[in-house]
């Protein structure tokens, strides 16, 4: 046992003279996180998206256009899309700068046809180099088809007579004859305000965790969110660079001079694996706490957490000791452990939302620690304990390390 | 002459000892094709959201309305999925009481829950949100024109409901005329981020290990002046940043119908970029002299400017801030000018700044790593 210590001691002193590699390995997942977290994270609660940026194109200039352009003015809506009025070549100017989503295009005689009660067609333009924002300008438009079509429908008379005045001589009729007209409208206002104030329907947004728990995404969610992904990833990295150690000596020599001492294979071994779990739990409490410290990252009841980054250590220890046993060299290490981690981060919810993932990688993801660290940190943060998790990772990890003995002892008889 | 042949020799000899190397192909074809399905499926459907945005209806509703208000919500984009309670798990969950109908049928004001997971795709929620707005547009639109008296009457038949503003979409003309597939999106990206990944630790990897085991030195012995050899390990390396843009265009061209739109000027900003990324990756391979830091930069840096540069997510849902910070990621340079090229049928002329910023980084990168090319330590 004591010469076990020893050893770890040894190890643990000789990584620290050297830290440049592990203390990169720890700055990158925090500076990813805090990049994606900058970028997704809302900085207002109402929501996630930055205000779209529209460049409506008004040939129209009539009534209709007029209260078209006012569905923008709404408060809501102001929110939403950041509207600017141009012309269309300086549009596709601004689109073509990144600087505009989408242009909307009022034709002319809009107003005209809409009074004549003839189909008229608004134009979204897309921005091509954009995905998503586009596309919700053309829902936001659609909707306000949609409502313009009923008010036309609702006030189809009274618009035929609109149309039919404004061609009109101003003495063509007496003005006196319009007020039975005008008391037909009054009524149907006052029929679809019924409908309208308040509104008949709507959507009242709750943000929930899996249980059903209302909360408000805040910005330390988001950071909390990703942190634990990107940790498992990197802390695969640092594992397996610190427990290479086991074939550089078996490479080098050093293994068989070690051997001439009293010391036993077991402890060597032993010593090995324990050097690679506490490295790794130490690692992941340094992220923890960097991530706390910070984007004040929350983490759940800390003996479920602290439960949880144990276990996950132990499985890259183990898993990490048995690659070393089955690999033959330090070169054939290094080219199988940097695809193996980039592929359980890739399948395991590291890189990604997981609900975004298809369907064949969220099911390949199932055999990564990826995947179980990063649901055990979230059933954490929900102050549940992650017993699945937990369970999965140390059953599996016990398996690893039951196969890893008896092979790192064949590889290191002398 | 001479010189050039000798300097082309040894960069093609760099070169033949990567391609021999079996992890190449990971790095360079199997994880890059990963990365570009991944990111291909998921921009199908639009920024970082499924191509379907699912929905979770319990209908407890006792009448007819909450059937009809669900018609109206279908759409390709929104899947709904009818439950009969609450489920534990979901993206988004919409409920419709009970007396959903009733109070409709009262004219009483009602709000609908729609519960949204805290983790779950923001863009996917969007896209429900505003096909639920359009629903109860169409269903208040129905009532105002066909509501009045009793309700009841309503399912009589009335008539139907013209669309008399109708909505067109296109694309801004002399561009693009169908809607670009995902893989338009991420096979830039992942070539993009590759060349960073690729180059910089495989550059920077050997460059410190021909000077740690003396190769460089021996080189020496040979006609080679020591500019001549820097100029070799820069070629070497903007050769292989080149290849591997060219493996997965090729890939990207046979197996996912990838359009670059002009084919010869995206291979010019691929070009200048590379150049861009070799000298990096002597810079850091002459000052560096550990295999896993050159390892651990290379990916921090890879990542940062992949993502500031646009390389994995829409830039588009990118703040303001973050957009003019991705002006200092030599990939945000490249990536907006190829999708000048490929969205707006750019011209060399549109690409001009871009390759003008690419090739003075370049030159600044390339000078620094000159002045600390090192032949022994």
């Amino acid at each position: 046992m004591r010469r076990l210590w020893l050893i770890l001691k040894t190890d643990a002193r000789r990584h620290l003279k050297s830290p440049l590699t592990i203390i990169i390995y720890i700055i990158i997942p925090v500076a990813m996180t805090g990049l994606i977290g900058v970028i997704f994270a809302p900085s207002s609660g109402d929501g996630t998206l930055p205000p779209i940026r529209v460049v409506l194109v008004d040939r129209d200039k009539g009534l209709a256009s007029r209260l078209f352009l006012g569905a923008f003015d709404a408060e809501q809506v102001k929110k939403m899309f950041q509207v600017t009025t141009a012309g269309e070549a300086e549009g596709r100017a601004m689109m073509e700068k990144g600087k505009a989503s989408a242009m909307v295009v009022i034709p002319e005689r809009f107003s005209l046809d809409l009074l004549e009660i003839k189909p008229v067609f608004l134009e979204v333009v897309k921005n091509p180099a954009e995905r998503f924002l586009p596309d919700i300008t053309e829902e936001f438009v659609q909707t306000t088809a949609v409502m313009l079509s009923a008010a036309v429908q609702a006030f189809e008379p009274e618009a035929r007579g609109v149309r039919a005045m404004l061609d009109a001589p101003v003495d063509a009729f007496p003005w006196e004859a319009l007020a039975p007209e005008l008391g037909k409208a009054q009524k149907k206002i006052a029929s679809a305000a019924k409908y309208l104030d308040p509104l008949l329907l709507n959507v009242k947004e709750e943000k929930t965790k899996a249980a059903g728990a209302k909360v408000n995404l805040t910005r330390t969610d988001i950071f909390s969110t990703i942190l634990p992904g990107m940790a498992i990833m990197f802390l695969l990295f640092i594992v397996q660079t610190v427990m290479r150690d086991m074939i550089s000596e078996r490479e080098d020599g050093k293994l068989r001079r070690m051997l001439t001492t009293p010391l036993r294979p077991s402890e060597l071994i032993g010593a090995r694996i324990l050097g690679g779990w506490a490295m790794g739990l130490s690692i992941l409490l340094v992220m923890a706490a960097f991530g706390t410290m910070v984007y004040n990252a929350h983490w759940g009841p800390f003996g479920y957490f602290l439960t949880l980054v144990v276990v996950v250590s132990f499985w890259s220890a183990a898993f990490f000791a048995l690659m070393n046993a089955l690999v033959r060299n330090r070169n054939q290490a290094g080219v199988l452990s940097a695809p193996i981690i980039l592929g359980f981060s890739l399948f395991g919810g590291s890189l990604m939302n997981p609900e975004a993932m298809p369907k064949a990688f969220r099911a390949v993801g199932i055999v990564t620690p990826n995947r179980w660290f990063v649901d055990g940190a979230a059933a954490v943060r929900d102050g549940r304990f992650p017993a699945v998790p937990l369970l999965i990772l140390a059953v599996s990890g016990l398996i690893l390390l039951l196969l890893a003995v008896p092979a790192l002892r064949r590889r290191s008889t002398v | 002459m001479k010189t050039l042949k000798r300097i082309l020799h040894i960069a093609g000899n760099d070169l033949r000892i990567m391609v021999s190397d079996k992890v190449y192909f990971f790095w360079s074809l199997a994880f890059p094709v990963l990365f570009i399905v991944l990111f291909g499926l998921l921009y199908k459907g639009g920024g970082n959201g499924p191509a379907v945005a699912e929905l979770t209806v319990v209908n407890r509703d006792q009448g007819r309305w909450g059937a009809y208000f669900l018609e109206k919500v279908k759409s390709p984009g929104v899947e709904i999925k009818a439950v009969d309670e609450e489920p534990e798990a979901y993206n988004r969950l919409l409920v419709l009481p009970a007396d959903f109908s009733a109070k409709i049928e009262a004219r009483a004001a009602q709000s609908l829950a729609l519960k949204k997971r805290e983790d779950a795709s923001t863009e996917a929620a969007a896209r429900v949100e505003a096909r639920l707005f359009q629903a109860i547009a169409r269903v208040i639109s129905e009532l105002v024109l066909y509501g009045e008296g009793d309700l009841l009457k309503f399912w009589d038949g009335h008539p139907e409901f013209r669309e008399l503003v109708r909505v067109k979409t296109r694309f801004p003309e002399n561009t693009v005329t169908v809607v670009p597939g995902g893989f338009d999106h991420s096979i830039p990206g992942a070539t993009v981020q590759f060349i960073m990944m690729m180059v910089m630790i495989y550059g920077g990897v050997t460059v410190m290990e021909d000077r740690k085991k003396g190769v460089m030195g021996r080189m020496l012995f040979s006609p080679l002046s020591t500019g001549g050899l820097f100029q070799a390990k820069l070629l070497g390396r903007w050769a292989m940043g080149m290849i591997q843009a060219l493996i997965l265009f090729v890939v990207g061209k046979v197996f996912f119908k990838l359009d670059l739109g002009n084919v010869r000027l995206s291979l010019l900003v691929i070009a200048v970029f590379a150049l861009a990324m070799a000298a990096l990756s002597v810079f850091i391979g002459s000052l560096v002299g550990k295999e896993d830091l050159i390892i651990g930069l290379a990916v921090l840096l890879a990542n940062v400017f992949a993502a500031l540069g646009g390389c994995w997510w829409p830039i588009e849902v990118v703040p303001a801030g973050v957009r003019q910070a991705g002006m200092i990621s030599p990939a945000y340079w490249a990536m907006d000018a190829l999708h000048k090229l490929r969205f707006f049928q750019g011209d060399f002329a549109a690409i001009l700044p871009h390759l003008g910023v690419l090739l003075g980084l370049s030159a600044v990168l390339s000078g620094l790593a000159a002045r600390y090319f090192k032949i022994r330590d």
